[in-house]
């Protein structure tokens, strides 16, 4: 399905949603902050959810940079 | 206390989340619900009636139609999805735009000065819409797995640290982004709104109820930066309707795109 118009159409530019970034980080920070809190609640530690929160904030920015340097 | 103290009219009570709790007009139904059916209604009935007449000169109204539709046509769904998928969700994508963009310049139009969208709900629902649009074609061009596959595994990450990344990115790009998509819509509307009849009803105290006489000339600042404020959030509003469709538009592009 070609729409033929006066111009030639660009390609879809290879720009990503911005906030993707915050997505990341919010979900590293959630979900390794959870299991440190879980890890925390079984082992009856008190240490493993800052650490669990931390090394989320980390993943989640080592996935940004690695998306943008992909890119 | 002095005299004049207690003499003072009653305290002002400024604005609050409780001022968008509107009450029921009818059977349950209040405002921001008939804005919706309105804003329906009138972005419908303008296309409708500018693709009446498909002359080959176009009139002033068919004018405004066919650059109204060639805007996010060829400067949303095309730029971003791309020449080859981009017509499939052009009618969803337009009438996304359109709907957002009357729902909240209602916020400014006089007697219903309410920004439908100030209600999360409503943004949340949107955001449901577009959720299910996306991974719906993901999942029709890379079936279930490949989709889950094509969200989960970013390219440029190999080793063990794929294992702890996984989950961090399905949950980022499949749990997070309607809540980041909704609240971002809710979040821009609710401020301006609050911000809005701050400014107003402060410079109302101030002018009218408050018998400090330095107080009078603040409540005329006061409505003057209401004003300034209106036409800031005209852009706002343009602004949030055009990202909230150009991100579905992202989205869609996204789950269609072909292995990395």
């Amino acid at each position: 399905m070609s729409q033929s118009g006066p111009f030639t159409e660009p390609p879809a530019s290879r720009s990503q949603d911005p906030w993707v970034a915050f997505g990341r980080l919010v979900a590293g920070v959630g979900i390794y902050g959870l299991c440190g809190w879980l890890l925390d609640r079984w082992l009856g530690t008190s240490f493993l959810l800052p650490v669990g929160i931390v090394a989320g904030a980390v993943l989640g920015l080592y996935l940004v940079f690695v998306s943008v340097r992909e890119r | 206390m002095t005299i004049a103290g207690l003499v003072r009219a009653e305290e002002f009570t400024p604005p609050g989340p409780g001022d968008f709790e509107l009450p029921a007009l009818f059977g349950g139904v209040d405002k921001p619900m008939l804005q919706l059916v309105l804003a329906a209604l009138l972005v419908v009935g303008f296309f409708w009636v500018a693709s009446r007449r498909g002359e080959l000169v176009p009139g002033k109204l068919q004018f405004a139609g066919e650059q109204a539709y060639t805007f996010v046509r060829n400067g949303i769904a095309r730029d971003i999805i791309g020449s080859r998928d981009f017509m499939m969700f052009v009618p969803y994508l337009v009438a996304l735009f359109f709907f957002i963009l009357v729902n909240n310049f209602f916020g400014l139009v006089p007697l219903i000065q309410f920004p439908s969208f100030s209600r999360a709900s409503f943004a949340y629902g949107l955001a449901a819409l577009t959720w299910v649009l996306y991974n719906g074609v993901g999942i029709r061009r890379h079936g279930l797995l490949g989709y889950l596959k094509h969200q989960s595994v970013p390219a440029g990450v190999s080793g063990p640290i794929l294992a702890l990344i996984i989950p961090l990115e399905f949950i980022s790009n499949i749990l997070v982004r309607p809540f980041t998509l909704a609240l971002r819509l809710f979040a821009n509307m609710f401020a301006g709104h609050l911000l809005l009849i701050l400014f107003t009803l402060g410079g109302e105290y101030l002018l009218l109820t408050s018998d400090v006489a330095f107080y009078k000339p603040v409540g005329v600042v006061a409505f003057l930066l209401a004003i300034a404020i209106s036409f800031l959030e005209l852009l706002v509003q343009f602004l949030q309707a055009y990202v909230f469709t150009l991100l579905t538009a992202m989205y869609v592009s996204g789950a269609l795109a072909e292995e990395h």
